[in-house]
């Protein structure tokens, strides 16, 4: 279950997958999270906020799939080692260091 | 008649007269045994250890401070993350609960079309906000 895509070329957005790449979504994609969540905040029906989820969704997955294309193995290195250990940051530093190396946040 | 074999001496009278074998100190007596006390009073003083034990405390407890630090920015750092990827959970849960309801509220109007005066759908709280369906159902197929 550790692998960033699958056979069609579309990332899966698995646990491991997207806190790897958390720093980078939380970065990118920081307008279409907030617009989802004030708009959920004004109104907690899920019906009237699809729109901006669909927008978060996305982004987020944009952000999976350039990631993908920009740095494969140590993307791939990084989120095997997530879901070895469950998602605990300070158990991968090694991996997170060399993901952020080739590519860097921001 | 063997202590008097033993312990003879030439020329006693009578058995009264034998000479005593005892046990005894040796000649000039015994060396002097020290019994005084002798406690002596040097090493740290009161105030010396004082010190010493409050500076291992606070030297202590300053490093609990800052290994409070560091697990505080491990756990901003896994929060962190967790708001960031918060709205495309959500945003899958929004979508595969819509589909649910409106599977619910086709099922809803159909058991419910015989019955007068019932508005199919919406027929939950008054105060105007959305809340949640509160059925109380365990559908672990979703969970």
């Amino acid at each position: 279950m550790a692998s960033v895509i699958d056979a069609a070329g579309e990332p899966i957005p698995t646990s491991s997958v997207l806190m790897s790449a958390a720093k980078h979504i939380e970065i990118k994609c920081r307008p279409e999270n907030v617009e989802f969540l004030k708009c959920k905040k004004k109104d907690p029906n899920p019906e009237k906020c699809l729109d901006k989820g669909r927008q978060a969704t996305r982004c987020a997955l944009g952000v999976l799939k350039d990631l993908y294309h920009r740095c494969k193995d140590p993307m791939e290195a990084y989120v095997g080692c997530m879901y070895y250990h469950t998602n605990e940051f300070d158990l991968c530093r090694k991996e997170q260091k060399a993901f952020e190396k080739e590519c860097p946040l921001g | 008649m063997t202590e008097s074999v033993i312990r003879n001496k030439p020329g006693m009278a009578s058995v009264k007269d034998m000479p005593v074998l005892q046990d005894g100190p040796p000649p000039g007596g015994f060396a002097p045994v020290r019994y005084a006390r002798r406690i002596p009073n040097k090493g740290p003083s009161a105030m010396a250890i004082f010190l010493a034990a409050f500076g291992a405390f606070s030297y202590g407890m300053y490093q609990v401070g800052q290994g409070n630090k560091i697990r505080r920015a491990l756990k901003e750092e896994k929060f962190a993350a967790r708001r960031a990827i918060l709205p495309v959970l959500q945003a899958e849960e929004d979508e595969r609960f819509v589909k649910e309801w409106k599977k619910y509220l086709e099922y809803e109007a159909e058991v419910m079309k015989d019955v007068p005066g019932w508005k199919v759908g919406e027929n939950v709280y008054n105060s105007g906000k959305w809340m949640p369906p509160a059925t109380g159902e365990l559908r672990p197929e979703v969970w």
